[in-house]
């Protein structure tokens, strides 16, 4: 029981990692990114093609760079591009890479994937203990990014993100640089989906691209939506919950005789639909809202200046 | 839940920190001391979801015979868990987590896929449980397995050939070749190539597609266009139900040979395309012991119409029958242990069975039996591949399978 607590544990965490990246990228700066599994896949297979040769530290830093570099250029879209438009570049971003890995045969393996994916301290592991490993790893590397986005969201940067998400047009105005605002911010987002996909391509050792289906875009949203827009806390809990409801149900037809396999596997689906559709009419600002911040937490009450401009100081409507 | 619903930092603390409790509220599921637990990956939503039922339903007719006739090992009764996989390998995973350490299971069979297959393999062997597969990629059984891994299906290199002796059988010299990108029909291509060849024909043209496409109708173009003699089709459902429509609806006059999980998927595709699109379509798969009393009884079992040809229901009926048979021969459920009866069970010599009942007595008196599946003759080389696999080739003639020939 333990050891599958800790793969559904490694699993939210990777779920978390995207989740977060998106909460950046969606929540924070307004950026509409459909193309999350895309950017996890590329990790993925940066990792695995690169950690046989350089270790797994330098294998991580070089999928985070790299998927940090293709947002940048992805982002650059941004320019002309806004909210449903950006939806729809970002999809097609996300179909051509999988598509390529697909059929690059030479580099990726193609439909084989690729196997036997090195594992970080492999050689100083007691037998049986991998997973354990890998379940720190992941606690590590969501904790880090966990902390990492809560200190962004209270920096000047992350303020003029949500200012840019708000409304673009009165940043531009106020002097802002909107463009490469965005640009950063979905930088960071994706290099924080590449060390998910890294992660993903530790824990199980093998991948190959239809691991990378769009559900994972799906999911990365559901935790977010679920969570709350904007809220780092909610979305560890939203990504938490999906997973628990995912593998929660898995116990029903042990549970209850009269449900067999065939109608469980829709159910479990439809469970979730049904939960967002209800979550979104009951709870719309998400389990944990995006706390309101207040003119005072950024300017201590002594400090001299303007009126509270509250329209750029808050976010969310709860 | 009201929408003045908003908790405290202490309340979400207390309910994360009760998150581990909900373990505590499963009954225990998992099997009682005395019976023998199984696990199950199958399909049953996604691309390959059309597959999974009837493999649950072969598995669960096996458990409920050998329970009803007194359980193995002494009286302990076989349990079966089954996990959807989805089609999708991450989720296979979690599954696979779930039967080895929830449900201890010993044996982890079913998974229609290789890349599933794939993935969940590094978990299975390092629990060091016995892993059966219906899929067909070489990779599955590459490598050290130490011995528990076991295939139910006939290696993607050996239908190749198979499809060649087809073409040369209907006559067809110029041959193209569309497939699907995926592991287990990418390996069929080279050794198609090679065979035909030998056999005096060429392939012209080789087209690939990927997997859940919105519209093949520019592949199919690309493929039918030249007018080959035929086309080797290899597809799974229900890319290849749009496939037939678009050749039926541009009116391409090549013959096509396909595989029988695209072209038939036991009864499925003609359901999906009608009598008239699937007319003149042969298909070739790994064929079943189609005369044997026992797989008649099996099709009759299954609630199938006499004549069915099952290859996945087969192949989960087998791997419940070869573990609850390899058990008894090794007097241990332990997964280690009765991994090395399989062999003894399944292979020859020894007297031919082809009723689980019948042989679990034949080894509680003693005998040495070799096992005839539903799916096959199961008869296992020492990396745990299926030998001796012949292919069935069946056409489409209104709105029926008929049986061309068996080749081997």
């Amino acid at each position: 029981m333990i050891s599958y607590l800790v793969t559904v544990v490694i699993f939210v965490a990777i779920a978390a990692l995207v989740g977060l990246a998106l909460n950046l990228q969606w929540g924070l700066a307004g950026l509409v990114n459909f193309g999350v599994s895309g950017f996890v896949a590329l990790g993925a297979y940066a990792v695995a093609i690169t950690a046989p040769h350089v270790g797994w530290l330098a294998a991580m830093a070089f999928a985070a760079l790299m998927c940090a570099g293709l947002s940048m250029l992805l982002s650059l879209l941004t320019i002309r591009l806004e909210e449903n438009y950006l939806a729809i570049v970002t999809i097609g971003f996300g179909e051509i890479v999988r598509i390529l890995l697909l059929n690059e045969g030479w580099l990726t393996g193609g439909a084989l994937g690729i196997s036997g994916i090195p594992r970080p301290f492999a050689g100083m592991t007691p037998a049986g203990w991998g997973d354990g490993v890998i379940l720190v790893f992941a606690v590590v590397l969501v904790t880090a990014a966990f902390a990492f986005s809560e200190a962004l969201v209270r920096s000047p940067f992350g303020r003029v993100l949500r200012a840019v998400r708000d409304d673009p047009t009165v940043t531009a105005a106020l002097g802002k640089p909107v463009l490469a605002l965005r640009v950063r911010a979905f930088a960071v987002g994706g290099a924080i989906m590449g060390l998910a996909g890294a992660l993903h391509a530790f824990f199980l050792t093998y991948i190959d691209p239809s691991q990378f289906t769009p559900i994972i875009t799906a999911y990365a949203f559901m935790a977010v939506i679920a969570g709350g827009r904007g809220s780092n806390l909610g979305l560890i809990l939203g990504a938490g919950s999906i997973m628990l409801i995912l593998e929660a149900t898995r116990f029903l037809k042990d549970i209850i005789p009269w449900i067999d396999g065939v109608q469980l596997s829709a159910l479990r689906l439809g469970m979730i639909g049904v939960g967002i559709v209800l979550m979104l009419i009951l709870r719309p600002q998400g389990l944990v809202a995006e706390p309101k911040r207040r003119y005072g937490e950024f300017f201590p009450k002594d400090a001299a200046g303007p009126a509270p401009n509250r329209a750029l100081a808050e976010g969310g409507k709860a | 839940m009201s929408p003045k619903f908003a908790p405290s930092r202490r309340q979400v603390m207390a309910g994360l920190a009760a998150l581990p409790a909900a373990a505590l509220l499963r009954t225990p599921a998992a099997a009682q001391a005395a019976d023998v637990p199984l696990g199950m990956v199958l399909p049953f939503s996604g691309a390959t979801g059309p597959y999974g039922p009837d493999m649950k339903k072969a598995a669960e007719l096996v458990v409920k015979q050998v329970n009803d006739a007194g359980g193995i090992l002494g009286g302990r009764k076989l349990k079966l868990f089954i996990e959807d996989s989805e089609t999708n390998p991450t989720v296979g995973v979690t599954g696979t987590k779930k039967l080895l350490e929830v449900n201890k299971v010993e044996l982890v069979g079913g998974f229609w896929g290789s890349p599933i297959a794939l993935a969940a393999k590094p978990i299975i062997l390092a629990a060091d449980k016995v892993q059966m597969v219906s899929c067909a990629a070489n990779a599955v059984t590459d490598g050290d397995n130490k011995g528990m891994v076991f295939r139910f299906q006939a290696k993607s290199t050996s239908w190749g050939p198979a499809g060649a002796k087809v073409m040369k059988d209907i006559g067809a010299k110029n041959v193209v070749v569309l497939a699907q990108q995926n592991p287990f029909v990418v390996a069929m291509i080279e050794p198609f190539k090679a065979e035909m060849e030998k056999l005096g024909g060429k392939v012209s043209q080789v087209v690939m597609y990927n997997p859940d496409q919105p519209s093949y109708r520019s592949e199919v173009e690309k493929a039918f266009g030249a007018d080959p003699d035929a086309v080797f089709c290899l597809s799974l459902l229900t890319d290849f139900v749009s496939i037939a429509k678009e050749v039926y609806r541009g009116g391409f006059k090549s013959k096509i040979v396909s595989l029988s999980i695209g072209a038939d998927a036991e009864g499925k595709f003609l359901q999906a395309v009608g009598p008239e699109v699937a007319n003149g379509i042969y298909h070739i798969q790994p064929a079943p012991p189609l005369d044997s009393p026992a797989y008649k009884k099996f099709v009759k079992e299954m609630g199938a119409p006499a004549g069915t040809v099952f290859l996945f229901a087969g192949n989960a009926h087998d791997q419940i029958c070869a573990t609850a048979l390899a058990m008894e021969h090794a007097k241990s459920s332990e997964a280690k242990v009765w991994a090395k009866s399989v062999f003894e069970v399944c292979n020859p010599p020894g007297e031919e069975v082809d009723d689980v009942v019948k042989g679990l007595e034949m080894i509680r008196a003693g005998k040495k039996i070799k096992f005839v599946g539903a799916g096959a003759t199961c008869d296992f080389d020492a990396k745990g591949d299926q030998i001796n696999r012949s292919f069935l080739v069946q056409v489409v003639k209104n709105g029926k399978n008929e049986m061309v020939g068996v080749i081997s």
